[in-house]
């Protein structure tokens, strides 16, 4: 992999400068934008580590489905998705925990030695992948199905839930017949 | 600093940066966008092992990490749009109904 070392780490710089855009921008859209950035060069660093069906996946699923999902989505809010500002212990929190992740991962992953890699560039055909889904892996691979129709069927519950009862099944209110107070 | 060792830092800042934002935003559409990075950090871990170690099954499982992803946007931004039903300007720490 020497001879990639120049677009892995191109693609690496995009990924981190796109994810930090997505969590600093101040509006969703330009978050949405930023995260369209951040799944396109995640799948060029896929298509990089030969990788070719993950990469895309990645642009069918990620950039054309849940980016458009998330940009749907914030042209439904009512405000254009302004926020609140954060408040300050969310910023202290999110900054230690930001900084404890990073050196729990860091030294988790140098513990563990990463072998060198034996492997010749073409070795995960998107054959051998596909012979892997429908062998090894052919009960999560199945499961995906009832995964999505269970999410479908969750979302259409959870928005009809909190929806308005239609105005015509209301009964018409009664309105009680007024009474004369006498104050002396 | 080989080719690996960078990814394996890339993987690692993108879940720290993730994190960070899932914490920081109040917006559930924001929260949810940090998640997704989150998701993103653990996929790509996974293609480079499936890259180091050469095992089909491993980019296999990241194709269905995918498909996940794809699930719980659909169930998060349904969450989302329930909550702006409450008020015009959301905060997460208003759903607090489970609170004990």
């Amino acid at each position: 992999m020497g001879n990639l070392f120049v677009p892995l780490a191109l693609g690496c710089l995009v990924a981190i400068a796109s994810a930090l855009g997505v969590i600093l921008a101040r509006r969703p859209v330009y978050a949405a934008i930023f995260l369209l950035v951040h799944s396109l060069s995640l799948a060029a660093l896929f298509a990089l580590l030969s990788a070719a069906i993950v990469a895309v996946g990645q642009i069918i699923i990620y950039s054309g489905a849940i980016v458009v999902l998330f940009l749907f989505v914030v042209t439904l809010l009512p405000t254009g998705g302004r926020e609140l500002a954060p408040k300050g212990g969310r910023v202290t929190a999110a900054i230690v925990t930001a900084a404890g992740i990073l050196v729990a991962l860091a030294a988790a992953l140098s513990a563990g030695a990463l072998p060198q890699a034996p492997t010749v560039p073409g070795d995960l055909t998107v054959q051998a992948v596909g012979q892997t889904l429908f062998s090894t892996v052919i009960v999560a691979f199945e499961l995906t199905a009832p995964l999505l129709l269970v999410a479908i069927v969750g979302a259409v519950v959870i928005w009809r839930r909190h929806e308005p009862r239609p105005r015509t099944a209301q009964p018409a209110k009664v309105t009680e017949p007024r009474t004369l107070v006498m104050h002396r | 600093m080989s080719s690996e060792t960078l990814v394996l830092a890339t993987s690692a800042a993108l879940f720290a940066i993730g994190s960070a934002g899932a914490l920081l935003h109040r917006h559930p559409v924001a929260m949810l966008m940090a998640i997704e990075v989150m998701l993103n950090a653990a996929n790509l871990l996974i293609v480079l092992g499936a890259r180091v170690r050469g095992g089909a099954d491993a980019e296999a499982a990241a194709l269905v990490v995918l498909v996940l992803a794809a699930a719980e946007a659909v169930i998060g931004l349904a969450l989302a749009l329930a909550l702006f039903r409450r008020r015009p300007i959301p905060d997460v720490d208003d759903a607090a109904e489970l609170r004990g």
